[in-house]
Order: structure tokens, then C-alpha cells, then sequence
């Protein structure tokens, strides 16, 4: 199976992956998110100190959850956007199984301590070896199936996609680079070239990539405009990767790295602007199909939160509104919005969507489907204001002159209820392992293929 | 394949390229700051420690970096104070206090308490124990933490002492009353300053209603009586007790004059402050001088009413 040759097991194979990997981070995050209530939950032992959860839950989402579950879906939507078998369906499986191999023994290392201790980019030399062998063959491969594609004109997601393929490796590489020693604040430089391209040139792309074709593919109507498409992909080639210094705006690197930094961080409203316009517009009339379109509901619900974070991103880059929120809890509310809000709810659509289509096989229930959507949905708000709330109650007490650990005390309801969120979202994607395993294994789905048409196999191969 | 993508292709590598060019490799060839006196060279045992620090993940609540308005974190790291530190431990968040200047303000025996069950020493706080660290490991790490800041602290003093603004005065090469060193400076206040005291200097900025003690109004007519090396003075060494940073720290002397140059130019004929400032009742000053940043905050320029003499009640401001 894990060597097969049958088309789209390669996809099927990271799908499944992701989703036991998304539930393995959720409960690591929901873990960290009671130790800040209760902090004596560890109990002395090293593995669940909240200073080694959080990274492993880190990559564990990050590596494990999101970028599988974009590799997944990108192994299904290219090969359907290009009219053209992946190029080697053998290589991305084996692909899949080097990448778990390296997340686990990851996971491993920076619960035992084994942490290269710069954000983003903990994971010790030889898995970061390991990860950055599979992602250049996964960009080998996809790029070889575009080559060799039978349809003449890219569509966007496809520019997206062969992007993110071309960035992350680079990206990856720099950020890892540990055989060449910086100093301090040059480390810190590259540290978040790294730490926010990550975000920019994959998670990004890829995640916008998949929206940009499932909103046509799940409402049915073409998209509302290619040329707008066009400017929001390089816009976001230009005004992307050089942002990464707002992390440190306030330390004492360079000025011009830093008004470099700003610059870009505001422009990127115009790829964030144009890239919503056309969702939106493309969705114009087309508004009632939520009503039986559980997929486009959550990719819809997904541009929400890409609007909200990207909204909020450029204006928390300025040096006033930075003055006021960095180092609070605002800016991990911002971080979770893009990662958790946005992106997965793509990548929630994407499977509920592309996964019948890989297996062959009609999603188990659309009750538990529906269950995971407003779990996650209302989870995630209260999680999110909880976050938002407490960034500016933090620093607000700073400000006033309180110190931090005096000041600490007042954020404990907001703590509670970020847990609370947290085990909303985590309960809920517990019945998404359980619906997709049940998908993956055949049993008898629950209800009538016509209900929901999005999450049933087109009836041809039915 | 198709010759229409080459150009697109060639455009992605090319920009790509210059990206990683300027924001990765030129930074490390333009920017190489020298270790300065405060950087601390580690021992073996505390360079043992700092690879504990790293291991624990301290820094995911423990920032490194005390910025310009944190000035109850101590004295302002620069540049050079950070050349020892690989990997780098800036830190994003401050979900504990900020640790670079930590080092002798407590026992090591306090930290070794403070380590084994941080609620013992600081009641409410939701550190983690780290009580499972050996021995010899927590005596290394706590040696680490010892040096945080030790030599900054130890060699902190004033930037200027009074007799030397005198000497500061003599080798000024900025002309302070030309209007080339005033628009140099609306740069660099624009930069560093309006984010607090306003775009026009009224103390009016995004960030004043934040501030317990509010920034200064520049339109206040006392600041008639501030000379050059006044001005100068306290732009350098910033307000005690305030979020007014020691801007001598950032900035060069320079840049400074020309600072100087651009405040002697805002108005302070007579003092400007919003509109309905007369009804608010003079009693209550500390109500007053609240309301006030933050209608500051949200008036409108046009909103904004000069009268002549000071406004009724005024008197309790700083």
C-alpha cells in the first residue's frame, strides 16, 4: 500500500497522515493550553514541560498537519488541473513515509530537549536533511507532472502552487543552515527571514492555491476574474519575503532592514485585497449553496479568517501598533488566525472534498462533518477573542507601569477560556479522525450521497 | 515546454534572488557589529548553561530584548551586546519578564528555589518546575543567568554628565536654526517619536492613551525656556520614571541636533489642546488628563482650537 503505483495514493496516503498528525498537534497545543491554567500540571517530568510541548506542537501542526494535508491536496489537484497522471505516483508515497519517519523521530527530539532553540526551526540537522529531501522531490515531482501536462494554460493555482514549491526549499535551507555560524542579531535576521517565509511562500501559497480552485470546483461557476488572479500571485512574489524583520522591529538591527520590513508588510494588503475581491465576487449569487456545500462552508469560512489576519498582519507590522501588541498574546492570536483559522479551514474544505474523490468512497456521515465545522468554527472565536482580548490587557498593564509577573494574575480568565476554545476545536477534530477513518475503511456511509453532492465520489466511479 | 512561461519563470527567480540578497546576505556584509564592553563572553560552565537555557525553551516566554520604552527591564541592549549570543535567544513573547537584565538581582539560590518551584518565590506565576534538572545542570544554567546583563549593569551611567554638555555644545557641527537640519529631523522624529508624542508634537500619538504618565505636549508654552542643550539633554537621556527612552542609546549625536533642530520649530505661542477641554471639571485632574489622550487620540485636526493663555484648570500637568 505504501509503495503502490494506483493513481492518487499518494494523495490518500498524506491526507490520512495529516490528519492523525492534526490531532497529535491539537492535543499537544491543548495540553500547553492547560498548563497555563494549572502549571503545576507537568509534575516535574521534562517531556510535558510547556517549554518542550510548544515547539513539538509547532511542527507538529506546521510540518505535520498543514503541510501534508496541502502536499495531499495539491498531489490530487494538480494532476486534475494538468489532465496528466502525477508524474511518479511510487516516489510521492515513498516521500509520504520518509516525511513521518522524520516528523516522529522530530517529535521525539524536542520533547527530549533535542531543540536547535530557533523558532520555526527547531528540528534537529538530520531531520531537517530528511524534510528538505522530501520537499525538493515533492517539487521535482510536481513540477515534471506540469511539464508534462496536456492542458495548454496554467490556471492560478497552479502559479501558486509551482511557487511554493520553488520558494520552500530555498527558504527552508537558509533558515536551517547550521553550518554556518552567525552572530547574534544576524542570527536573529535570518532566523525570521526564515520564520515568516515559511509562512508567506508555502503556507500561504499553497493554501491559497487550493482555495483558488475550490471555490470554482465546489459553487460550479468560473472564476470571477484570471487577470486579478494574476496580480494577487505576484504581488505576493514581490511584497512577501522580505517582511520577516517586523518580528524584531524594536531590537537594534539595522533601520533600512526594518523600514524594509514595514514597507512590505503594508503592501501586502494589495495581494490580500485582490486575492478576497475575486473569492468574493466569484461567490456573488452563489451564496445559498452554502446551505448544502459543507466543503465551500468551510473554505468560505477560511476566507474570513484570511481576511481578518491579513488585515490585522500589515497594520501590527507599523512601528506604532508593533510599540503596543509585540511580545503579547495578541501576536500568537494573529499567528493561530492565519494558521488554524485560515489555512486549515482550506485544507478542512479540501479533504472533505478531494477525499472522495482520491478514495473513491462517499464521506462516513455529514452529521459529524457538520459537528466538526461549528465545533472548530464557534471553538476557534472563542479561542481567538480569548487570545486578542489578553494581548491588550497584557500590555496594557505594561504600560501602566506593572511588571510582568504581577501583571500575569489578570490574564487568567482569558487563559481558561482559550482552553476552553482550544478543547472545542481539538473535540471536534477528534470526529473528523473518526469520519475520515471510516471514509478510508469503506464502511457504509449514513446518509444519502444526494445530501450533500460535494462529499460523495461523482457517480461515474460510484 | 511552453516559451511563455520563461519570462514569468525567469521574473519568480530573478525577484526571489534580490529578495534573498538584500534581507539575507547583505544584512551579514554591511552589518557586523563588534562585541562592545557590555557583550559577555561565556565561561564553559556558563556557555553549558546557555545550551540548557536553549534546550528548556526559555525563550518561548523569556524575551532577550528590552526595547526603548521598557526602561523598568534596565538599561537598553545594543547591537554590540549580542555578538556572542548563537543561537540567537531574542525571544517573541513575554509571557514571564524579560530576562536581559536579569543576571545579580537575585542570590543564586533564589533562582535554584525559583527553578525547583517558581510558585514558592512569586505567587500567581505559571512558570513551569524545573526541578528535574540536575544538580550540576541547574548550577550551569543558573550561572548563565547570572551573567545576563552583569556588565551592563555594573558599567551603567548616564550618558552625560552636566559638565560635559557644555563640551557636546562645542563640537556641534549641526546649525539648529537652519531649515535643512529641522527637515532632516521631522524624519527621524516621524521615525522614532510620533509614535507617542503626535505627528505635530501635541502628545497626542496612537500609543499616548496606553502610557500612565502622558507624553509631553510640545505646543506647551513653558517649553519657550528650553535652549539647545536643554532640548539636546533631554532628548539623550529621556524621562526617569516614564516611557521616555535615553534616545542617546539610538541615536547618533547628529541625529539628535537635528532632532533638536525640528522641536525648536513647533509652534508654542499659545497652547493647543482639543475642543470642549474648558467643561471638564478642574477637580478631577487625573480624570482629565485621561479623557484628554484619548480624545486627543480621536480628534481631528480641524476639531483642534487655539485660544490664548492657558486653558481653565490646566494647572496639574506635567
Amino acid at each position: 500500500m505504501i509503495f503502490s503505483d494506483k493513481e492518487n495514493s499518494a494523495s490518500k496516503n498524506f491526507i490520512i497522515s495529516a490528519v492523525v498528525w492534526l490531532v497529535i498537534g491539537m492535543s499537544l497545543g491543548l495540553t500547553a493550553a492547560i498548563e497555563f491554567v494549572a502549571p503545576d500540571l507537568s509534575s516535574n517530568i521534562p517531556q510535558l514541560t510547556f517549554s518542550r510541548i510548544r515547539p513539538t506542537h509547532i511542527n507538529a501542526v506546521a510540518f505535520g498537519w498543514l503541510s501534508m494535508a496541502n502536499v495531499g491536496l495539491v498531489l490530487y489537484i494538480v494532476p486534475t488541473l494538468t489532465k496528466c497522471k502525477l508524474y511518479s505516483e511510487r516516489f510521492a508515497n515513498f516521500i509520504c513515509l520518509v516525511w513521518n519517519f522524520a516528523l516522529v523521530a522530530g517529535a521525539l527530539c524536542l520533547l527530549n530537549g533535542y531543540s536547535e532553540g530557533r523558532e520555526y526551526a527547531e528540528l534537529p540537522v538530520p531531520i531537517d536533511i530528511l524534510v528538505l529531501v522530501g520537499l525538493i522531490s515533492l517539487s521535482y515531482n510536481v513540477y515534471l507532472t506540469v511539464i508534462n501536462r496536456k492542458v495548454k494554460k496554467l490556471y492560478v493555482s497552479l502559479w501558486y502552487m509551482l511557487g511554493a514549491f520553488f520558494w520552500m526549499p530555498i527558504v527552508y535551507f537558509i533558515g536551517n543552515r547550521t553550518f554556518v555560524r552567525l552572530d547574534g542579531l544576524n542570527d536573529g535576521i535570518v532566523n525570521w527571514f526564515y520564520g515568516h517565509n515559511i509562512l508567506g511562500m508555502w503556507f500561504t501559497t499553497l493554501g491559497v492555491g487550493i482555495a483558488y480552485y475550490m471555490i470554482p470546483k465546489l459553487t460550479g461557476r468560473p472564476l470571477w476574474s484570471h487577470s486579478l488572479s494574476m496580480l494577487g500571485f505576484w504581488t505576493i512574489a514581490f511584497f512577501y519575503a522580505p517582511t520577516g524583520t517586523h518580528h524584531i522591529l524594536q531590537s537594534p538591527v539595522p533601520e533600512w532592514l526594518k523600514a524594509l520590513a514595514v514597507v512590505f508588510s503594508v503592501a501586502l494588503v494589495i495581494p490580500v485585497i485582490t486575492v478576497l475581491t475575486n473569492f468574493f465576487m466569484t461567490m456573488k449569487g452563489n451564496w445559498w449553496q452554502l446551505a448544502n456545500n459543507l466543503p465551500l462552508r468551510f473554505v468560505l469560512t477560511g476566507a474570513l479568517f484570511y481576511f481578518i489576519t491579513c488585515i490585522q498582519g500589515p497594520f501590527q507590522a507599523t512601528r506604532s501598533v508593533n510599540w503596543y501588541i509585540h511580545f503579547t498574546q495578541w501576536v500568537p492570536g494573529h499567528a493561530h488566525a492565519a494558521l488554524l483559522g485560515a489555512f486549515s479551514f482550506f485544507d478542512w474544505g479540501g479533504i472533505y472534498y478531494a477525499l472522495p474523490r482520491v478514495t473513491g468512497k462517499q464521506i462516513y456521515s455529514n452529521t459529524l462533518a457538520r459537528a466538526h465545522y461549528w465545533f472548530t468554527f464557534l471553538g476557534f472565536w472563542i479561542f481567538y477573542a480569548a487570545f486578542t482580548i489578553a494581548g491588550l490587557v497584557q500590555s496594557a498593564g505594561w504600560h501602566a507601569g506593572v511588571s510582568v509577573s504581577t501583571w500575569v494574575v489578570e490574564l487568567v480568565p482569558y487563559w481558561i477560556f482559550r482552553a476552553l476554545g482550544g478543547g472545542m476545536m481539538w473535540f471536534g477534530n477528534i470526529l473528523f479522525l473518526f469520519n475520515v477513518i471510516q471514509t478510508v475503511r469503506g464502511v457504509k456511509p449514513l446518509d444519502d450521497p444526494s445530501l450533500e453532492p460535494a462529499m460523495a465520489p461523482p457517480a461515474s466511479k460510484a | 515546454m511552453n516559451k511563455n512561461y520563461i519570462l514569468p519563470g525567469f521574473v519568480v527567480l530573478a525577484s526571489f534572488g534580490l529578495i534573498t540578497f538584500t534581507t539575507v546576505l547583505l544584512p551579514n556584509f554591511i552589518f557586523r557589529p563588534t562585541a562592545s564592553e557590555y557583550a559577555v563572553e561565556y565561561t564553559p560552565t556558563e556557555a553549558r548553561g546557555r545550551k540548557i537555557y536553549v534546550r528548556e525553551g526559555c525563550v518561548y516566554c523569556h524575551s532577550q530584548f528590552s526595547r526603548p520604552q521598557d526602561r523598568d527591564f534596565g538599561p537598553l541592549p545594543l547591537a554590540g551586546d549580542y555578538v556572542y549570543e548563537t543561537p540567537n535567544v531574542l525571544g517573541t513573547i513575554r509571557t514571564g519578564p524579560d530576562l536581559t537584565n536579569e543576571g545579580q538581582k537575585h542570590p543564586d539560590q533564589w533562582h535554584i528555589s525559583h527553578l525547583k518551584n517558581p510558585r514558592t518565590l512569586t505567587p500567581g506565576s505559571i512558570m513551569p518546575p524545573f526541578g528535574y534538572l540536575k544538580d550540576d545542570e541547574m548550577k550551569e544554567l543558573v550561572a548563565y543567568i547570572q551573567t545576563l546583563g552583569k556588565k551592563r549593569m555594573h558599567l551603567y551611567k548616564r550618558i552625560y554628565h552636566p559638565q560635559e554638555l557644555e563640551k557636546v555644545l562645542e563640537k556641534r557641527k549641526v546649525n539648529v536654526d537652519g531649515s535643512a537640519a529641522a527637515n532632516a529631523g521631522r524624519g527621524i522624529y516621524q521615525q522614532n517619536c510620533a509614535t507617542c508624542h503626535g505627528t505635530n508634537g501635541l502628545g497626542n500619538g496612537p500609543n499616548a492613551i496606553a502610557i500612565a504618565k502622558k507624553p509631553a505636549n510640545f505646543s506647551r508654552p513653558f517649553y519657550k525656556d528650553y535652549d539647545d542643550v536643554t532640548w539636546f539633554w533631554r532628548v539623550s537621556e529621556g524621562v526617569p520614571g516614564t516611557r521616555m527612552p535615553q534616545w542617546g542609546k539610538l541615536l547618533t549625536e547628529e541625529q539628535r541636533w537635528y532632532l533638536v533642530a525640528f522641536l525648536k520649530t513647533l509652534p508654542r505661542e499659545t497652547e493647543v489642546y482639543p475642543k470642549g477641554y474648558e467643561s471638564i471639571d478642574p477637580e478631577k485632574w487625573v480624570e482629565v488628563n485621561k479623557t484628554s489622550a484619548a480624545e486627543l487620540n480621536s480628534v481631528k485636526p480641524a476639531e483642534i482650537i487655539k485660544t490664548d493663555g492657558p486653558p481653565p484648570g490646566a494647572g496639574g500637568g506635567h
